[in-house]
């Protein structure tokens, strides 16, 4: 089965069966790549999150064609030769929060540990988020690293330089409870 | 090759919608076939018919919320920044058109860049 009907499964089972569910479907992330030659910055604004608090559990997805760009045509690049959005349209994150239910302060520094999944391509992650935990709400951010050839992303040659090897995700999640 | 590189995005406001359709059939295609659905959607400029179910702001951007009858799904519409203040005008249950950019479909069907069609406005 689709990697990314299990995890709808997975979301859908979440929503169903228990009543400890933090979900946003605004959630942010956006990615940023710097070179000399230019800098490239993408913001989506669409992205679906949800925590299930009795296990710490935390299931991530996205639209990769929800990045918004500033040039037309980094996007038009970016989801036709990159990212193959029409094969791979979404990015996603099946995770945990590590020691979700030991927290010992509403605000405090969490790891997030999962399998990350962009252009078809799974991959172990792992990323410290900032995690705020507040009545009706739980809000994680923070930044990671994205080594673009773990994805096996194809970056022409003759536009390399324009393409950092790493690209740094920026995520801004604030959670609400799951009526 | 600079003018290539400047090339503006598509002008959602005066282009013609290549679909049009009410969120309750979208709604349907997506659910029934997913994959069927985001051919004929996913990249391509649309005008969706529906009522409002919610009405948000993040990040600068305003949020409109187009739910079915059954109101489980529902239609997330992004819009363009210069139709922030007129989404404000707008109340819940009101019945408007939308066009914009679909994206494809999570738990929702997302769009992207939306305006609203000038005559959803009563006092207009």
């Amino acid at each position: 089965m689709n990697k990314t009907v299990i995890l709808l499964l997975f979301l859908v089972s979440i929503q169903l069966f228990s009543q400890e569910k933090y979900l946003t479907k605004e959630g942010y992330i956006s990615f940023f790549s710097h070179s000399l030659v230019e800098d490239i910055k993408a913001d989506n604004y669409q992205v679906l999150s949800v925590i299930d608090t009795e296990t710490g559990e935390i299931g991530v997805q996205l639209l990769m064609r929800s990045f918004m760009f500033k040039k037309a045509l980094m996007q038009e690049h970016f989801n036709e030769s990159y990212i193959e959005s029409y094969k791979y349209p979404k990015a996603t994150l099946k995770g945990f929060i590590v020691n979700f239910n030991g927290l010992d302060a509403q605000n405090t520094t969490v790891e997030i540990k999962g399998l990350l999944t962009i252009h078809g391509v799974e991959k172990e992650m792992s990323a410290m988020a900032k995690i705020e935990v507040l009545k009706n709400r739980i809000n994680l951010s923070g930044t990671f690293k994205v080594e673009v050839a773990d994805f096996n992303i194809n970056i022409p040659t003759i536009v390399r330089n324009n393409i950092a090897k790493t690209i740094k995700v920026t995520f801004d999640l604030q959670h609400k409870p799951y009526k | 090759m600079l003018k290539l590189y400047n090339k503006p995005f598509i002008d959602i406001k005066n282009s013609r919608p290549e679909i049009e359709v009410t969120v309750e059939n979208i709604l349907f295609e997506f659910k029934s076939n997913e994959k069927l659905a985001t051919e004929k959607y996913v990249d391509k400029l649309i005008l969706v018919k529906g009522k409002i179910a919610a009405i948000s702001i993040s990040k600068g951007h305003s949020i409109i919320t187009l739910k079915d009858k059954n109101g489980i799904s529902s239609v997330i519409c992004q819009m363009l920044a210069e139709d922030n203040l007129n989404a404000l005008k707008l109340e819940k249950g009101d019945e408007i058109l939308i066009k914009g950019v679909c994206t494809g479909y999570l738990l929702d069907i997302m769009m992207v860049r939306c305006v609203l069609i000038n005559n959803n406005f009563k006092d207009e």
